[in-house]
């Protein structure tokens, strides 16, 4: 009974993984189609259905995690995937002024490049029982991490006068529960919250890599 | 006695050794390492026997008050001991009193000065009667704590890293300031008159419940804070183990019965949850320590 339960998770992880990296795939394309045909004015407008599907397909992952079904912890996918949320509905989808913006392009272009590489890891591993290049992976991301991330942190200021102006998710006073919400501030806490963050993150996946580099000269 | 240190990773720590009476304690080796060394005072050093390796066993830490040769193995005159630096350490005290000091200091600058001027709104006019009587609950509570941690508490021995200062401080300043911002607001809507009775009138009973169980615990203590794990008995503590945890938790519920806002719910389940983990923890060790608690709680 056990092993049926095995293939079948294999099997469902296997065609999640290679979902998801097809839609990645797509914004990769897209994007660099755009890029070329029309100026990074118009790369948001060429990938914004399958990035929005892509990125949000990501929560499954908090589930799985939750539910055993992968070993990862939840507290190290869980800051990553609310970050990416964040920029993607919060900011991108949410503010349409700062769609035009040149670091749209860096953010989608170092995104989708990561999650290719992550989740073709991820669905060979679990369809083929090995994957290839694994240094590969962990060597992209120090350069894709901090072009990713001063992207997110760029577009969060970028957007700040639009979010003051527009007035969006506030929720304000005088009511019973005295609770208010400013989005415009909760934007601000955001982007303090990158600047121990990010070397935190950066630091953790420096570690990550000299540990499976190690591991491999042994074997 | 002849007492070998190493470091956790096996280097020798002290070049040849400390030599001591073989009647010394543990307290005269922390003595003897802190003059040898200048930095690690005795409440920096972590003492344990050395564990073998593979082992996943927790290392036995050494009572500062028990004999050296009570660790030894047999009849050997010597020891190994693996030494750990705990880091700069601060007294319990100091780390409580600043603690405290913020949120007595800060929750009321934001009812007697003009702050929300700042965030756009113009001058405050009215205040309710329970935004004051807020201001005198809250102050009273956290100089309540301030005077426990000076004439009531009992410390032990212990000390706390000097890095939860910056970690402790940065969680009651900001909560308080988080809390007295929306209990003081220009636009703040208060409860009904009976609400606010209710849930001051019950705070206070459970603050002075809380004092009640801070003296039961004091007495189990002698003075210099020696007296180790003990059950508390009496009281609320007959029915929880940690009752100045539970009426700590209910004293906040009166308040924010009476203040009604969701920045002091969100304070009372951060803190209960907090409070829930020390508890628990401390259930369990005490079951560890007395096994026979289980059977009447």
């Amino acid at each position: 009974m056990a092993s049926a339960l095995t293939v079948l998770r294999r099997l469902y992880l296997s065609i999640y993984n290679w979902l998801v990296f097809i839609g990645w795939f797509q914004v990769l394309f897209l994007a660099l189609k755009a890029l070329k045909e029309s100026g990074h004015e118009h790369v948001y407008n060429a990938v914004e259905k399958p990035l929005l599907l892509a990125q949000s397909a990501a929560v499954m992952e908090i589930l799985h995690g939750l539910i055993g079904l992968v070993r990862s912890p939840v507290s190290s996918t869980l800051p990553q995937i609310g970050s990416r949320l964040y920029l993607t509905w919060g900011i991108l989808w949410s503010f349409p002024e700062i769609r035009t913006h040149i670091l749209v392009t860096s953010l989608v272009i170092s995104w989708a490049i990561t999650e290719i590489i992550r989740y073709s890891f991820f669905g060979m591993k679990e369809a083929f029982g090995f994957a290839p290049s694994w240094h590969l992976w962990l060597s992209t991301f120090l350069v894709l991490y901090p072009t990713g991330i001063s992207s997110e942190v760029g577009l969060i200021y970028f957007a700040l006068p639009y979010i003051k102006a527009s007035e969006k998710y506030c929720f304000r006073m005088p009511n019973k529960w005295n609770f208010s919400f400013d989005y415009f501030y909760a934007a601000i806490l955001a982007l303090g919250i990158y600047v121990p963050g990010s070397p935190h993150l950066y630091h953790y996946m420096l570690g990550q890599r000299k540990r499976a580099l190690s591991k491999s000269k042994k074997e | 006695m002849k007492v070998t240190l190493v470091s956790r990773s096996g280097r020798e720590f002290i070049k040849g050794g400390l030599e001591l009476n073989d009647s010394a304690t543990v307290a005269d080796l922390q003595e003897a390492i802190h003059k040898r060394t200048k930095k690690f005072y005795p409440s920096r050093q972590r003492l344990t026997l050395p564990v073998p390796s593979g082992s996943r066993e927790r290392p036995v830490i050494l009572n500062y008050k028990k004999s050296l040769k009570d660790y030894c193995d047999g009849n050997e005159n010597t020891l190994t001991i693996v030494f750990k630096d705990l880091g700069p350490q601060v007294s319990y005290r100091t780390l409580f009193f600043f603690e405290y000091l913020g949120p007595l200091i800060l929750y009321p600058v934001f009812y007697y000065f003009p702050v929300y001027k700042y965030f756009g709104y113009e001058e405050k006019r009215v205040i309710h009667p329970v935004q004051t009587y807020a201001l005198y609950y809250w102050c009273f509570h956290y100089f309540k704590r301030i005077m426990e941690t000076f004439f009531i508490h009992r410390f032990s021995h212990a000390t706390s890293p000097l890095s939860n200062v910056f970690r402790n401080c940065a969680y009651y300043w900001t909560f308080g300031s988080y809390i007295a911002y929306y209990v003081n607001h220009p636009l703040y809507t208060p409860v009904s008159d009976l609400q606010m009775k209710i849930g001051f009138g019950f705070g206070i009973v459970c603050q002075l419940a809380n004092f009640y169980c801070h003296i039961i615990l004091k007495n189990l203590r002698s003075p210099d804070g020696s007296g180790g794990y003990q059950i508390p008995r009496g009281f609320l503590f007959n029915i929880v183990t940690c009752a100045n945890y539970t009426t700590e938790i209910y004293q906040w519920l009166g308040f924010n019965i009476a203040t009604q806002t969701v920045a002091g719910y969100v304070f009372l389940v951060v803190a209960t949850s907090i409070m829930t983990n020390w508890a628990l923890a401390k259930h369990r060790r005490l079951k560890k320590v007395f096994f026979f608690y289980l059977s009447n709680y």
